[in-house]
């Protein structure tokens, strides 16, 4: 589990990092092919970063699916819960559960259509058209992340049934800031 | 007794050639059925994007669909993106021979096996050259930085020019070309005109270097699965719609070039022939090199008519 | 009678608390699976396609970025900057937070870490001056709302990719009215200080602004590179986020060095984490979208309310009420893709300006940011100060009301949006 939380983690934050240093990289390089340096400008123009701006919008999908599955667990996701904390703690108990095991429910469905989805596709030649990469690979990205979701809200469920605690992303929290509060 | 409802999906709005060409075959097609068939149009990409058109068809979420030919490469048919190529049709004569003849109809059958079935080509017409400075020569397109939809052979073809081809999403183009994040394009001159992009372009040349055009698709397991009388009678209503699509393309991209004439923001420029004949001599070579993708026989079949039919 | 459908059925599962994007998901598959003929697969397309798209990407850029500049120490050396600018005036260091709020906003795409970032400094230093905590936290939470007006701006990204409005575009219109905002909360905060007497700060010498100013150059450097490089032609504004994202990290990590290298791991996972749940609001509400078009559910809007003959003054009237009501129980990101593809057509229909109409719902956002029961900025100062929502709420009247009167006043002088992108692109 503990590896599963790793691997989870370290993907999610590679793929920022990735994306952003691609996309920084092409910029660079079509501004740098565009001065009319002898030489230099011919050498440039014949690398060919079309497959960036692609590159960059897959690994984000990607990072967009397994970021929710993280999320699930660190209690990120916003919901309108205006009106549940105003009821009596049993209460309020049985609408938290009902929401986890609606978005258990919602992802494990959406997982299955993507896998079929992906199996319908796989049975095509679809490339992606800069990279031509397989298209169903591409793809797998929601049956992936959607069954990764489901078994996460299944999870935070248990431990929530079990010990009543709740993951909670606090959005008014930002880290590395107590020390300036403080100083 | 319910009527059988076809979903045409396309992602240009509904004033342009395409859209225009959509509404006739509705209204044909809904006409020839006797109200059997209905037609609903979904234009301007609100129902499918660009991107996800294709896998909506065979699906079965949409029924029918006219993409632009370079969509067809990364179906897995590499075969369409001859049209792409530079010079490869010397004028429309050829282009129909082409797309109404034996070879189109053979790059049509090339789609059943993906569960798609062919019915028409629908033109758009051959495009221009656009940009801040004068384009007259290959020599002038050194080192800039041209926009060009996704593909293979239009990224070859402007490397063949000397210019750095860059991949850039149709909504993002008016303003790449007014900030100079790219330094010119191309385009059939209706697309120019009703996308305002000679407001942000000094020159335009009058090269027909290219191609752009359609296939209407439908889904095959909806086609086959309709009546037979239905199915010619829908056959019929695409033959109509399609000479009307190929006749407004000429008229479109003859009123724009006229009304682009008329704002005064662009210099149009026709090539000298001697231009003319520098810039196949730039280009020709793209066509050889993409001989290994496209297929060297379909490349030379083509050629063929050309040569046949240069009248 | 199906919109009703679907709208009661999205309400109930919203108030039930569970995430916004799940009950979304589950309105368009339960609507799917019992009443129409689209096949469900097509979720599944949708759930990818709905955000493969270049523009939306600029989102997690941005977010990136942001975060590399809470870290980064480009915060402080701001409001030093504008404390020697104009803290000699009444009330001058709650200016001096007015201001910079603004000049942060200009770097962040986002109002709560705009909050955060100026707040979390300038409250504590307040307070220690002798300000009632309630004043500057009245000051900060409404200030820190300007970081979704004045470019760049993560709600503007959204409104432009549910609508297709170009995002250059909607960066330039908000300049003005953000720094029209920035000056009306800039006179409140004036008035308020003389009235209570609230203490001055001695003048810096031009000298010591300049040092200041020094200081604080790499951080507005940004400024110029994101607006300048959109409209310079360097990059597209999605690449203007990932460009700044890269200049953040090396400022914060090399130059002013208030970030560790070992921090950026973390930076990194926090960032993917939150833009994650950005995206996954995006591609559910992309599906409820496509549920509303495929049910011609906006259109047959546009068409009723045209026929009841409803004016442009009207209509927008009634948007603003609706988005204020919104801004109750929803944050801004929801509101605007929920909200903006069913609004948008009856707007161009009425010959509503779709810059300008993006600007009033960025402005709507704005305000329901800075009033409870949900207001991700009330929130943000509640957790820096340790004031409870109730007395903050009435510590930020004053300049609530001012920002409804700006919202009035943007709704009905579309000039004043428009002037700036009319003068650039036209
Ligand atoms: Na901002
Ligand atoms: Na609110």
């Amino acid at each position: 589990m503990k590896f599963l939380d790793h691997l989870e983690e370290w993907l999610i934050a590679f793929l920022m990092g990735a994306a952003t240093l691609v996309t920084f990289i092409a910029v660079l390089h079509r501004y740098a092919s565009g001065m009319p340096i002898p030489g230099l400008q011919d050498a440039l123009i014949k690398i060919n970063t079309s497959w960036a701006q692609e590159l960059t919008i897959y690994m984000f999908v990607w990072m967009a699916k397994f970021g929710a599955a993280y999320g699930v667990r660190t209690g990120i996701h916003v919901g309108v819960d205006v009106l549940v904390n105003k009821l009596n703690t049993p209460w309020r108990n049985k609408f938290i559960v009902f929401g986890l095991l609606a978005g258990a429910l919602f992802t494990l469905i959406v997982g299955t259509l993507g896998a079929k989805f992906v199996w319908g596709i796989a049975q095509t030649d679809q490339t992606t058209p800069d990279m031509e990469l397989p298209k169903w690979i591409v793809y797998m990205a929601i049956p992936l992340g959607s069954y990764l979701m489901s078994f996460r809200f299944l999870q935070v469920t248990w431990v929530f049934i079990k010990t009543g605690e709740l993951p909670k992303h606090d959005h008014a929290h930002v880290e590395g800031l107590e020390d300036e509060v403080k100083a | 007794q319910a009527p059988i409802i076809i979903k045409f999906s396309h992602v240009v709005a509904s004033d342009t050639p395409k859209g225009k060409a959509a509404e006739r075959f509705k209204e044909l097609a809904e006409k020839a059925t006797k109200g059997r068939v209905k037609v609903e149009l979904y234009p301007n990409s609100t129902l499918y994007k660009d991107k996800e058109e294709m896998e909506a068809l065979q699906l079965g979420a949409v029924q029918m669909l006219a993409p632009s030919l370079a969509k067809f490469g990364p179906l897995g048919v590499k075969e369409f993106e001859v049209f792409d190529l530079p010079y490869i049709f010397p004028f429309k004569d050829v282009l129909y021979q082409v797309t109404e003849g034996p070879i189109g109809k053979s790059l049509m059958q090339k789609l059943e096996p993906k569960g798609i079935t062919g019915l028409a080509f629908w033109d758009n017409g051959f495009k221009i050259m656009s940009a801040n400075k004068p384009l007259h020569m290959p020599a002038d397109f050194k080192g800039l930085k041209m926009r060009i939809q996704s593909s293979k052979v239009l990224d070859a073809q402007m490397r063949a020019l000397g210019a750095n081809p860059q991949v850039l999403a149709f909504s993002e183009v008016y303003q790449a070309l007014q900030t100079g994040v790219v330094d010119g394009t191309e385009n059939p001159p209706s697309n120019m005109y009703t996308q305002k992009m000679h407001e942000v372009q000094k020159h335009l040349t009058v090269s027909n270097h290219g191609y752009l055009g359609y296939a209407v698709i439908v889904n095959k397991k909806f086609w086959d699965g309709l009546p037979a009388d239905i199915r010619a009678q829908l056959d019929t209503a695409m033959k109509g719609a399609t000479s009307y699509a190929n006749a407004i393309a000429d008229q479109e991209n003859g009123r724009a070039m006229d009304a682009i004439r008329k704002s005064g923001k662009t210099t149009i420029y026709e090539l000298t022939p001697a231009e003319k004949a520098e810039w196949r001599k730039a280009l020709l070579p793209v066509q050889t090199e993409m001989e290994g993708r496209i297929g060297k026989d379909l490349i030379a079949s083509i050629r063929k008519l050309s040569t046949a039919g240069g009248k | 009678m199906n919109a009703a459908i679907i709208f009661v059925l999205l309400l109930v599962l919203m108030l039930t608390g569970m995430p916004i994007s799940i009950s979304l998901g589950l309105t368009v598959l339960a609507f799917l699976f019992t009443m129409t003929s689209v096949p469900v697969e097509s979720v599944a397309l949708k759930l990818f396609t709905g955000i493969e798209n270049f523009e939306i990407m600029a989102i997690p850029f941005f977010i990136l970025a942001g975060n590399f500049l809470t870290h980064g120490g480009v915060a402080r050396r701001m409001i030093n900057f504008a404390t020697s600018m104009v803290g000699h005036w009444h009330g001058g260091l709650a200016l001096a937070g007015v201001l910079a709020c603004a000049l942060f906003a200009a770097v962040s795409g986002s109002s709560p870490a705009t909050v955060v970032a100026i707040g979390s400094i300038i409250l504590p230093a307040m307070v220690k001056q002798g300000y009632p905590k309630g004043f500057g936290a009245g000051v900060i939470t409404t200030s820190g709302a300007l970081g979704i007006l004045i470019p760049p701006s993560i709600v503007m990204v959204m409104y432009s990719v549910s609508t297709n409005t170009s995002v250059g575009q909607l960066f330039m219109a908000g300049v003005v009215p953000g720094l029209l905002l920035a000056f009306c909360l800039g006179l409140t905060t004036w008035f308020l200080a003389r009235k209570h007497n609230y203490p001055r700060m001695p003048k810096a010498t031009w000298k010591e602004r300049f040092t200041a100013f020094r200081k604080s150059a790499w951080g507005l450097l940004l400024i110029v590179i994101v607006m300048g490089g959109i409209y310079t032609g360097m990059f597209t504004p999605t690449e203007a986020a990932a460009v700044s994202a890269v200049y953040a990290f090396v400022i914060a990590v090399f130059v002013y060095k208030d970030m560790g290298l070992k921090k950026v791991p973390k930076v990194l996972l926090d960032s993917a984490a939150m833009s994650a749940m950005l995206l996954y609001i995006i591609t559910n509400a992309v599906l409820f979208s496509f549920l509303m078009t495929s049910e011609n559910i906006p259109q047959a809007m546009a068409a009723w309310i045209m026929d009841k003959g409803f004016g442009m003054i009207s209509f927008l009237f009634v948007v603003n009420i609706l988005l204020l009501l919104a801004g109750n129980v929803m944050e801004p990101s929801s509101i605007v893709l929920i909200m903006a593809p069913i609004l948008f057509p009856v707007a161009t229909t009425l010959g509503i300006d779709p810059v300008h109409f993006g600007i009033i719902m960025v402005v709507n956002m704005e305000v329901g940011m800075c009033h409870p029961p949900v207001g991700l900025n009330l929130y943000v100062a509640s957790g820096i100060t340790k004031m409870g929502i109730t007395e903050l709420t009435v510590a930020v009247l004053p300049w609530l009301l001012t920002m409804l009167a700006f919202l009035m006043l943007i709704t009905y002088v579309p000039q004043i949006t428009l002037w700036l992108p009319n003068l650039v692109f036209k």
